[in-house]
């Protein structure tokens, strides 16, 4: 049993520092959130478990649940690891943390490891929960995380992921969040890469009223590549803050940074992509990408491009679009017969699809893309097809 | 007298306060191929996305009749669903959906117009490899978002086989020669030629005398300012290829159009 204290009132002033000042949290700071485990369904775990042959590892407000997991070998739980914690206290990150429980992965992981972690409660429930990936020399690992609330009582989630990726390794993580659309995720991903380390992570936000994903990565080698790609697609007054920070501290290294959502209603997107250049940090190439598609006059996408360089060999770019669906493209599908509406549901599914193409084709995918076409307009014509 | 496939009256169309057409009359019936030459700016591509439904384009005088259905009153879909397909100059790219996928979109929107049944997936599958071979298409082409990252051939045999999937009635081809190789251009006019039947027209349009080697057509016509300036058979375009457009600028309008 873990004890849990948690001090809200930082989230008062938040939006007062500039790496919030498009988030406004502080309503966080009045709620007295409960922070106790409890029971979720059978039924309802099961429902998520969408890769049965796969390991899986449940979480419940962040305390691990053995029952409904399998575990595999190189997944432990609440192992002595020096290492986790060590990343994320390289960063300057303002969301706390508070005690719960964590997953370790270790070894090589040919099938993806999905960790469920549910925020449940009758009343509005605080928890975090931890994940540490650590892949050694050489080592693959692959990962998917869905981050779920549930109910409607205004949750507060304040997930952790660390990954240590050492030479040659190659990680990919993809987080997912759903669930309810009243509770707020607020979560921290830290990358340490070492020489010609492989990092790809997708974070696809598709439900919450807030959600805030900040990632920072640290590049401590030669030749790493990291990829951050990020998909959103919501409604109504739902808000998602992805927040990066690239370090590369070495030369010859590449980063990209591709996030994409479609915005309903009076969504509201912030996108912030520093990248620093250490000086001596040459040949570093470094691109980043936000693209919005706007459905409605009142959504809004904020877009900030942040190149923080200190040398003068590198290549970074940014860019960020903003608009309406594309009419060219439009009115080449409906000159073959498709209608306006579908083709425009076309269109839409096709620009945030691009982002789940990069998936590996299983069960976490479909039910993202099932998800997806839940929350898009014209989804359900896409199934049909 | 059967009803023309297609029939323009004194089209008058302007892109963004330009006036392009000038008064361009043009009948089509079942089983003709027309070519459409002209220099660049003539307003070529102009006719093709006014006849496809192109909102850019505002048609300010004139009609346009398709099987006797006044064409102007429908919007692009229902143009494609009536049986106007334009094969694109530029064909868009749309990563994150296959060719297969919005080709499956597209067929059964037009099955469910004309009060037909939908296409299971199976014989969509039969259709897309029969003519797919029909255009020498690479179907695994067709898993990949549409013309994504598609050569400038691949494009325009991507948009032949498109053709070739929607069956229209009368097909409209928009420089399908640009920036295609002899042989990406003998295949493309293979496809094309096959497509060819007593229940079909074409209007082809295209800059070059090159393309109707191999398309062979009916009739062509020479369109410069925005106006049809002369009319005749296959054998104009040898004289325009021989005299240039320049020789026909300053042709009076009332010679010999179609």
């Amino acid at each position: 049993m873990t004890t849990m204290t948690f001090d809200n009132k930082c989230f008062e002033k938040l939006h007062k520092t500039e790496a919030w000042m498009y988030t406004n949290v502080s309503a966080l700071a009045k709620i007295d959130f409960a922070l106790s485990t409890t029971f979720v369904d059978e039924q309802i775990i099961h429902g998520f478990d969408v890769t049965p042959a796969n390991s899986f590892i449940v979480l419940i407000n962040g305390v691990f649940n053995e029952e409904a997991s399998r575990l595999s070998d190189g997944i432990e739980i609440n192992a002595a690891y020096e290492l986790a914690g060590t990343i994320a206290s390289r960063g300057d990150s303002f969301i706390p943390s508070f005690e719960c429980d964590t997953v370790t992965i270790t070894n090589n992981q040919e099938k993806t490891i999905h960790i469920l972690q549910l925020v449940t409660g009758d009343c509005a429930t605080a928890a975090s929960g931890s994940v540490f990936i650590h892949a050694k020399e050489g080592e693959s690992i692959s990962v998917a995380e869905t981050h779920v609330c549930l109910g409607d009582s205004g949750h507060l989630f304040m997930p952790l992921t660390e990954i240590m990726a050492e030479k040659n390794s190659n990680v990919t993580l993809v987080r997912a969040i759903r669930g309810s659309n009243t509770a707020y995720q607020l979560g921290q991903l830290h990358v340490c890469q070492l020489d010609s380390s492989e990092v790809q992570t997708h974070t696809i936000t598709l439900a919450s009223k807030v959600s805030r994903n900040e990632v920072s990565a640290y590049l401590d080698g030669e030749h790493i590549e990291s990829n951050f790609d990020g998909m959103y697609m919501l409604g109504q007054d739902q808000q998602v803050d992805n927040h990066l920070r690239i370090e590369h501290n070495y030369p010859n290294c590449n980063s990209r940074e591709f996030y994409k959502g479609i915005l309903d209603g009076n969504a509201k997107s912030v996108f912030t992509g520093r990248i620093y250049v250490k000086e001596g940090a040459t040949d570093t190439d470094a691109k980043q990408t936000n693209q919005n598609i706007l459905l409605s006059d009142d959504a809004n996408a904020i877009a900030r491009p942040q190149l923080e360089i200190y040398n003068d060999e590198v290549a970074c770019t940014h860019g960020a679009t903003t608009g309406e669906i594309d009419e060219e493209a439009k009115l080449y599908l409906r000159s073959r017969g498709i209608p306006a509406d579908a083709a425009e549901a076309l269109l839409m599914y096709a620009f945030l699809n691009e982002s789940l193409d990069h998936l590996a084709d299983d069960g976490f995918r479909k039910t993202l893309t099932d998800e997806l076409l839940s929350a898009m307009p014209g989804g359900d014509f896409i199934r049909t097809l | 007298m059967t009803t023309p496939l297609l029939e323009i009256k004194n089209l008058h169309a302007n892109v963004e306060g330009h006036d392009i057409l000038k008064g361009v009359n043009l009948t089509v019936h079942l089983g003709e191929v027309h070519s459409i030459m002209g220099p660049n700016g003539s307003g070529k591509s102009t006719l093709a996305c006014v006849l496809a439904g192109h909102e850019a384009y505002e048609v300010t005088e004139g009609e346009i009749y398709f099987m006797g259905q006044d064409l102007l009153e429908l919007d692009a879909d229902h143009r494609a669903c009536a049986g106007i397909f334009l094969a694109f100059q530029y064909p868009v790219e749309i990563p994150g959906v296959s060719t297969k996928f919005f080709l499956k979109a597209a067929v059964n929107a037009m099955r469910k117009y004309r009060g037909e049944e939908e296409l299971d997936a199976m014989d969509f599958l039969d259709l897309v490899e029969e003519k797919a071979a029909s255009v020498k298409l690479n179907t695994d082409l067709l898993d990949r978002g549409v013309n994504e990252g598609f050569s400038g051939g691949e494009k325009k045999r991507a948009e032949i086989f498109q053709m070739a999937m929607l069956d229209p009635k009368l097909c409209v081809l928009d420089e399908t020669d640009s920036g295609l190789d002899i042989d990406a251009l003998r295949i493309v006019s293979d496809g094309v030629n096959k497509l060819r039947s007593s229940e079909r027209g074409f209007v082809v349009i295209t800059h070059y005398q090159r393309l109707l080697d191999h398309i062979v057509p009916d009739f062509v016509h020479v369109l410069i300012d925005g106006k049809i300036v002369k009319s005749g058979g296959k054998e104009l375009a040898l004289e325009l290829e021989e005299k240039g457009y320049v020789a026909f600028e300053n042709c009076d309008t009332g010679c010999c159009c179609g």
